[in-house]
């Protein structure tokens, strides 16, 4: 019986063969636990299609657009050594202000989450560990729940947790997040972050590749550290040289990302960095290649 | 500028970019006879192209080269 992932992965062949051959050579070696985390997520994802009168499809064709503009991006990234984006007013204007580019891009990301191999290491890191670090805890907050994946791991797994929050900028990724993960047991709020919760904090907070989209990181991890209990544990991720229409700070290197989480006055608990493709840490640096940094951080 | 020494001038900087001294350029070279040279390099190795010649692609252009001939003829069109 063919399974979502292979249906996917069989329309990204007939539609664009070289991407389908590096992405299959890329999964080479997953087996099982990738295959049924994926189809569990996929077939959520299908069925939000169903119930919006799309199909997989529409995900499919939102990927290739996604990808199309990842590599215009990218193109300039080499050309000039910095992303195309410096100011979040534009960023807000020209993207997430823009239904039809969101959707496309949020969809887009859906997919990658499964089809990337270091996107399915980012949400392995979450799994394997949420447990350890938001046992006992009751509140729980996603800061730009974007798909809806973590969320949807994080109800599933954690069931110590009475109150889970998400809250987006986008109503585009709000409304994808709700409709994938389709259960009451989490409230959604459409704010800009730093407009959000004056006194309320939070036992767990994750936050998925945010810090690259904001001009000022630093107050953005400042805020994460008022959000959350002096025992509190944040699930953090962030990216190395990945150009998006919707990425405006550049981070160069790990080392980076250390530093500014150290000056925000927390602790990195344990962490994991992978290359998007399959080359050497030196061939990563030398050709400017996306690599994903995920990290659990407490409060120092 | 003569397309021989355009050749000349890609090959190098393919030697450089791919760190491998054995490549030797023909016309019909492709992709597939390249060691290294995937859609992650060919990135690296259009830009190197764009700075030593002082030009700049179209996607169009890009994603129409079959072969490292019609890169030679496209650069050629634009020096």
């Amino acid at each position: 019986m063919s399974t979502i992932l292979k249906v996917i992965l069989d329309k990204i062949k007939a539609k664009n063969p070289k991407h389908y051959e590096k992405l299959v050579a890329h999964l080479e070696g997953y087996g099982t636990d990738y295959e049924n985390l994926a189809n569990s997520f996929f077939n959520k994802y299908n069925e939000y299609l169903e119930r919006n009168q799309k199909s997989i499809d529409f995900g499919v064709d939102c990927y290739l657009h996604m990808i199309e503009d990842m590599l215009e991006e990218r193109f300039k990234f080499i050309r000039e050594g910095k992303y195309s984006n410096s100011s979040f007013d534009d960023v807000e204007k020209r993207i997430y202000g823009n239904p039809e580019i969101m959707t496309y891009h949020m969809h887009g990301l859906v997919l990658a989450q499964f089809l990337w191999f270091d996107q399915y290491e980012r949400i392995l890191f979450f799994i394997e560990n949420i447990n350890k670090y938001a046992k006992g805890g009751k509140k729980y907050l996603e800061i730009g729940g974007g798909h809806g994946l973590y969320m949807n791991e994080a109800v599933n797994l954690l069931t110590n947790i009475e109150k889970f929050d998400l809250v987006d900028i986008s109503q585009s990724s709000l409304d994808l997040a709700q409709g994938i993960i389709n259960t009451n047991q989490v409230n959604y709020f459409l704010k800009n972050i730093f407009d959000f919760r004056e006194s309320e904090t939070y036992d767990f907070i994750t936050m998925g590749e945010v810090l690259e989209h904001v001009e000022e990181p630093l107050n953005l991890l400042n805020k994460i550290n008022q959000l959350l209990n002096k025992d509190g544990v944040c699930y953090i991720t962030t990216p190395i040289n990945a150009p998006m229409i919707d990425h405006i700070y550049l981070f160069h290197n790990e080392t980076e990302i250390r530093d500014m989480l150290n000056q925000a006055g927390f602790e990195i608990i344990e962490e994991r960095i992978v290359i998007s493709e399959k080359i050497t840490e030196k061939q990563a640096a030398k050709f400017k290649v996306p690599v994903m940094y995920a990290a659990f951080i407490k409060k120092q | 500028m003569e397309r021989e020494q355009i050749l000349k001038d890609i090959n190098a900087i393919f030697i450089d970019i791919l760190d491998n001294e054995d490549i030797v350029l023909t016309n019909e070279t492709t992709a597939a006879d390249v060691d290294g040279w995937d859609s992650l390099t060919h990135i690296q190795l259009v830009v190197a192209f764009e700075n030593h010649f002082g030009i700049r692609f179209t996607t169009m252009e890009i994603q129409g080269w079959e072969n490292v001939g019609a890169i030679v003829a496209c650069i050629s069109s634009k020096c």
